[in-house]
């Protein structure tokens, strides 16, 4: 057990971040974090080393997210409303405009998770579709829209002062 | 890396997320409690020892040539012949001639009967014809 925890220590933050995206609230995203480490604990002789191990977490880590999502009857639609969004909220304390609090904005749930484990995580696209159980055409696309989107939210926002893309 | 992909990891990271004392508590004691749940089934499956396992498969594998050998080394039945050589002997005695007289008797009968009528109709086609 020692050794998974020195494993996955480094991973925790990093999932904790992501799953904020995912989840209604700080808590539920503290919840499906301990759920995630347990379950991959639980199940570590299934992993295929085949993939990234990061992979494999943020795989369990969308799925509990879902399930929790699930249990509470919420839809991937009210994460984004802006007054009870965690992520949102984690952002505030920040000074400068974030570019995922745009993203939030135009960005569809799964776009979002797209283009997070792309440009946050630095996850191949194959480990993307792998990990959000999507065709890799699929992922390629919906970067390619999501990177679009953001781009001319971003022109719009900044008046064409500071081009993107 | 462009600058929007820069931009994006840059501000991921900005975002402050920091795992509490309180939850680290809570993923250890729950990561404790899989392990020993682990810990409990685990000695079933190791506490046969090392020779068990050959002395079954030797056990197995005995039984099989066995079986193979009984198979194989037993002789095979002997065929039963069509006719058994006291046939004959077991067979019931029947009066064969008194049965075929008491089922020939009407058919004689009948045979008489139609010689008569023949003999009759050609004594009748000679007087009418004059012969």
């Amino acid at each position: 057990m020692d050794a998974f925890t020195d494993l996955v220590r480094g991973y925790r933050e990093r999932l904790l971040r992501f799953l904020l995206t995912r989840c209604a609230s700080y808590a539920d995203a503290e919840d499906a974090l301990q759920d995630t480490l347990v379950n991959a604990f639980r199940y570590i002789g299934t992993y295929d080393p085949r993939w990234r191990f990061s992979t494999w977490l943020y795989r369990i880590a969308i799925r509990n997210a879902a399930r929790q999502r699930q249990v509470e009857g919420i839809a991937a639609d009210e994460l984004r409303d802006e007054s009870s969004d965690p992520l949102r909220a984690c952002i505030a304390h920040d000074e400068s405009e974030n570019l995922w609090a745009t993203a939030r904005s135009v960005l569809n749930d799964d776009v979002f998770a797209a283009m997070w484990l792309r440009y946050a995580e630095d996850l191949s696209v194959g480990d993307i579709a792998k990990a959000l159980d999507r065709s890799t055409s699929w992922t390629k696309v919906n970067l390619m829209r999501g990177r679009r989107s953001l781009e001319g939210a971003m022109n719009a926002s900044a008046g064409n002062e500071e081009a993107y893309g | 890396m462009d600058k929007l992909a820069s931009r994006l990891r840059e501000d991921a990271a900005n975002i402050e997320v920091r795992v509490s004392d309180e939850l680290d508590r809570r993923i250890t004691a729950s990561l404790e409690r899989v392990a020993a749940e682990s810990r409990d089934t685990a000695p079933r499956m190791q506490g046969r020892p090392t020779f068990f396992w050959w002395a079954s498969s030797l056990t197995g594998l005995a039984a099989a040539i066995a079986v193979i050998a009984i198979l194989n080394i037993e002789e095979p039945p002997a065929p039963l012949s069509a006719t058994p050589d006291n046939f004959v002997a077991d067979l019931p005695v029947i009066d064969l001639r008194t049965e075929t007289a008491m089922l020939a008797g009407p058919l004689q009968k009948e045979l008489d009967a139609l010689e008569s009528d023949l003999r009759k109709a050609e004594e009748r086609i000679r007087s009418d014809i004059g012969l």
